[in-house]
């Protein structure tokens, strides 16, 4: 039994249609993906906007509704029951958002900001409390003075940091990163992400991290899915995935993280020109007639990918 | 505004971060013409009340038949009206009371109003579309009609009444602009993270959501307590406000509608009207110089 | 566009529908019923409770709701005990009346709010401008009633410029030039009590509409082309302008609701609001049934004709 376990997870929304308009059929945000982490591990989701990889990790945390499928996180079905269902089980499991100037409330101080879960799931007295809040302040680097400043005060790195220490209030196992560093700086991009792992290996945490940037994937995660239009193109282990890409997709996607090695210039350029002709010749046979991605079929044990039937 | 806070370290440091209260407060200071005006508005409140609480209410709205439609005078300041009853006296009391029902009735709409914008903005979808119908229904009646034929067919008619029936028409403005804001405020990711941090709805609602339309609230039930202070001595005025025994500043005025009153004898309606007008001028500025306030393209500095 | 009036008439059905019922069971709970003003107390109550019978008052109210919807739609609402006739006549002779006084309250409102909304837009921060902002600012916190009152006072009873009360001359020939000159004479003050007041909010929207305009791209890009200065005004800044002006028509007409009562009342103006008034106090109900009817069904057909109008002219707020 995994850690975490998705299976033939399926995420649709239904187009608005009203009294006078006729049915729409729904928009196929997540369409049957599966996906298992281990713990301890990191596991990356890669793809293109709208590729619905962000609605993946909101279906397993809950804020999306899941049409069909199940979510196993250690033995719990969390797709049945709505969202108050298995609060215990969820406290496990907790999110790092993108955007660190809207998802901390502006009218909040970061005591009541890093305070909330903890409230909502542990008795603490006023002054445990406060403690608390200085440990995890202490442990994301920042002041423990902090506490009393709102967040328009901080810079957008420490107020990810702040999110983090909301996020890992409560012990987790699993912590869900969408685009976690995305909205930052590119100098503080890393720091935070090495700030990251560090925090991983210190609590043991397990990350989803959802991103678009291969490049951030590739430092962070053991494991990584490629997703394309709500569907799976590719998975396997980091190296499987950077080391011998089957899928014309994910040829592309890995051509394009820029090279800065000057040496390498003329081969690089040589190699994605062929991957770019490969791709436009072979297209069609990758994705069925409504441009989606194909069944996975097995390469090796942990590899697999979206390949056409051969011959 | 928020900004430069966070530029100025040195302003903020081991200090507490000024509240919207005290950004809100700040403002109206600067804003003379909305300071003089809640200056004003506090000494009249201090004046009215204190003196009411003096004054003999049941002598005041008791005839004296001795004392019939006197002009000014050292006894009786503004006169008396038809019914020998000292005009000054009943300025006060009627100041009062209007004053009263119209904190009552911008505090009942504000809660309900606030209470459904907040469900029906922060659920959305099915929730919002019920109670949306339902504000729809409520906003084309026309009130003004309707308030007062309530007012004729509620028997035991007394100033709770009078003051549940205004309620009862005019809380869906401040829901459809609560809800509105809401509506935004949910799809923000501090409301997303409150949920996967394991608070319940009502939580979020009340201790998240709320507080960021705190400034908002306030601004609008500013302006409403005009409207309906306005609205009260109008109706007063017409004579479906307060019962006759309790006078209201439109109770005053509404002794113009008799000609001969209106043409020679300014001193009994004329008082009531300019500090009706005065009244709803001053919590209007108050009322805009928030709104500038909360609003920080508008602010002053 | 048309999908957009379609289901906006949709939605008023149940409007109306939902109104007729308020208004009914709001009648069904005021004190007394038709015939107790009707009949005089000195006779018998068995014989009144036969009258009750026949008249179909003791039937279930849903019962009587029908009878008294179904009528209604055929423009019977029953016969008003004080004047003894037919309530639909005694509301027609008054309605001519109170849409009269609202027609030349729109079009003073629309007289006053253009030149003064475009002299305070166009030269914004100068002393014009203050003066006109002055004036809305007065005007947006004065109670229409007090306003009115003041009105009358000083132009009616001090300088007597004006008729004090009533809609025309009495003695008049119906149809005669003085006839009309005399029922105009007697609107022009209430009209303009109401529209001095009115006006303020549309005046407010077009200097903010202009200043708004006057600072967009293609404002600048028509001074760029070298246009000379009326033409940036008549040609650009004035038709985007007017165009949400023209979107709150509807606004209007549903605001002039509330205010005619007053004004007639003030001006003891025969119109619809001031016969509701005094069929109030006279518990005179089946016309006020009709009248609290009347009033919801105009303030449903100005929402609508708001709706329609600001989808006409902002394809964004058109309902998907």
């Amino acid at each position: 039994m995994s850690f975490l376990e998705v299976k033939d997870l399926k995420v649709h929304f239904p187009s608005r249609g009203g009294i006078l308009s006729k049915k729409i059929p729904p928009v196929r945000a997540v369409d049957g993906i599966n996906l298992s982490i281990e713990e301890g591990q990191t596991y990356g989701l890669v793809g293109e906007s709208g590729s619905g990889k962000t609605t993946t990790g909101r279906a397993i945390i809950g804020l999306n509704a899941i049409t069909s499928g199940s979510v196993l996180f250690e033995g719990y079905d969390l797709a049945k029951g709505g969202r108050r269902s298995h609060l215990d089980v969820r406290r496990d499991i907790q999110m790092i958002f993108q955007d660190p100037y809207s998802s901390l409330n502006p009218k909040k101080r970061v005591l009541d900001i890093i305070a909330e879960p903890l409230r909502n799931f542990e008795r603490l007295s006023p002054m445990e409390e406060k403690l608390r809040v200085q440990q995890l302040l202490e442990q994301v680097g920042m002041s423990p003075e902090m506490i009393y400043k709102y967040p328009h005060e901080f810079s957008g790195g420490q107020r990810q940091r702040i999110g983090i220490a909301r996020a890992v209030a409560l012990k987790p196992k699993l912590v869900i990163a969408d685009e976690p560093v995305s909205a930052l700086d590119v100098s503080v991009q890393a720091q935070v992400l090495n700030f990251m792992k560090d925090i991983q290996q210190e609590m043991k945490l397990t990350y989803l991290l959802i991103s678009h940037d291969l490049g951030i994937i590739r430092h962070m995660c053991n494991h990584i899915g490629i997703m394309y239009k709500g569907r799976y193109v590719e998975q396997g282990t980091t190296a499987d995935i950077f080391g011998n890409p089957q899928h014309i997709y994910t040829k592309r996607l890995i051509t394009a993280i820029p090279n800065i090695d000057p040496l390498q210039r003329d081969k690089q350029h040589i190699y994605r020109e062929a991957v770019r002709e490969e791709y436009e010749r072979a297209h069609d046979s990758y994705f069925d007639n409504e441009g989606f991605a194909l069944p996975l079929k097995p390469i090796t044990k942990t590899h697999l990918a979206a390949l056409p039937e051969r011959g | 505004m928020r900004k430069t806070y966070a530029e100025v370290p040195g302003v903020s440091i081991g200090s507490r971060s000024p509240s919207s209260w005290n950004i809100l407060w700040r403002e109206l200071v600067r804003d003379r013409l909305a300071f003089v005006s809640l200056l004003f508005l506090g000494i009249v409140i201090l004046l009215v009340y204190g003196i009411s609480f003096v004054l003999d209410q049941e002598q005041i709205v008791s005839i004296d038949l001795f004392a019939l439609k006197k002009p000014p005078s050292a006894e009786h300041w503004l006169g008396t009206d038809y019914g020998g009853r000292d005009v000054f006296g009943q300025l006060i009391i009627g100041t009062r009371n209007s004053l009263s029902i119209g904190i009552i009735v911008t505090v009942l709409t504000g809660l309900i109003g606030v209470l459904i914008g907040l469900i029906s903005g922060y659920f959305g979808g099915t929730v919002d579309n019920i109670f949306m119908r339902f504000v729809d229904f409520f906003m084309i009646l026309p009130t003004l009609m309707i308030v007062i034929a309530f007012v004729t067919a509620v028997p035991k008619y007394n100033v709770v009444s009078f003051s549940l029936i205004m309620t009862a028409f005019l809380w869906m403005g401040i829901a459809r602009l609560i809800r509105s804001k809401a509506l935004q405020e949910r799809e923000l990711d501090y409301v997303q993270a409150s949920k996967t941090l394991g608070s319940s709805h009502l939580k979020i609602m009340i201790s998240q959501v709320l507080p960021n339309l705190s400034s908002i609230i306030i601004v609008t039930m500013t302006l409403n307590l005009a409207a309906n202070i306005g609205l009260e001595s109008g109706l007063s005025f017409l004579g479906f406000g307060f019962p006759e025994s309790t006078p209201s500043l439109g109770t005053l005025v509404s002794y113009a509608r008799d000609p001969q009153t209106l043409e020679s004898r300014w001193w009994i309606w004329l008082p009531a009207s300019v500090l009706i007008l005065v009244l709803m001028l001053c919590i209007n500025n108050v009322g805009q110089a928030l709104k500038r306030a909360t609003d920080a393209r508008q602010r002053k500095g | 566009m048309w999908r957009t009036v379609a289901r906006r008439m949709v939605i008023m059905i149940p409007q109306i529908f939902l109104l007729s019922i308020l208004v009914f069971l709001m009648a069904k709970a005021m004190p007394g019923d038709a015939l107790t003003g009707l009949l005089d107390p000195s006779i018998d109550p068995a014989s009144l409770e036969a009258q009750r019978e026949r008249l179909g008052l003791n039937n279930p109210w849903q019962v009587q709701y029908w009878d008294w919807i179904t009528k209604a739609f055929q423009g019977d609402f029953g016969q008003s005990f004080r004047f003894k006739m037919p309530v639909s006549d005694l509301i027609g002779q008054r309605m001519m009346n109170t849409i009269w006084l609202s027609i030349v309250t729109l079009i003073l409102t629309y007289l006053i709010a253009i030149p003064l909304g475009i002299t305070s837009g166009r030269y914004n921060d100068t002393w014009a401008d203050r003066f006109i902002t002055g004036y809305t600012y007065l005007g947006f916190a004065a109670p229409l009633f007090i306003f009115a009152l003041l009105m009358l006072w000083i132009f009616g009873f001090h300088f007597g410029w004006f008729p004090t009360g009533g809609s025309v001359e009495p003695g008049m020939k119906p149809g005669t030039l003085e006839y009309v000159l005399s029922k105009f004479y007697h609107l022009l003050l209430p009209a303009l009590s109401m529209a001095l007041i009115t006006t303020v909010t549309t005046v407010q929207l077009l200097r903010s509409e202009i200043i708004d305009t006057k600072q967009k791209d293609f404002i600048v890009t028509a001074r760029a082309k070298g246009a000379s200065e009326s033409r940036v005004y008549n040609r650009h800044i004035l038709r985007n302008s007017l165009l949400p002006i023209a979107a709150f028509f509807g606004y209007e007409i549903t605001g002039l609701i509330g205010g005619t009562v007053f004004i007639e009342s003030i001006y003891s103006y025969p119109g619809m609001g001031e016969l509701f008034l005094s069929s109030i106090s006279l518990r005179d109900f089946s016309v006020v049934t009709a009248l609290v009817l009347l009033y919801g069904a105009a303030s449903i057909i100005g929402a609508l004709i708001s709706d329609i109008t600001l989808s006409a002219v902002d394809p964004r707020i058109r309902i998907k």
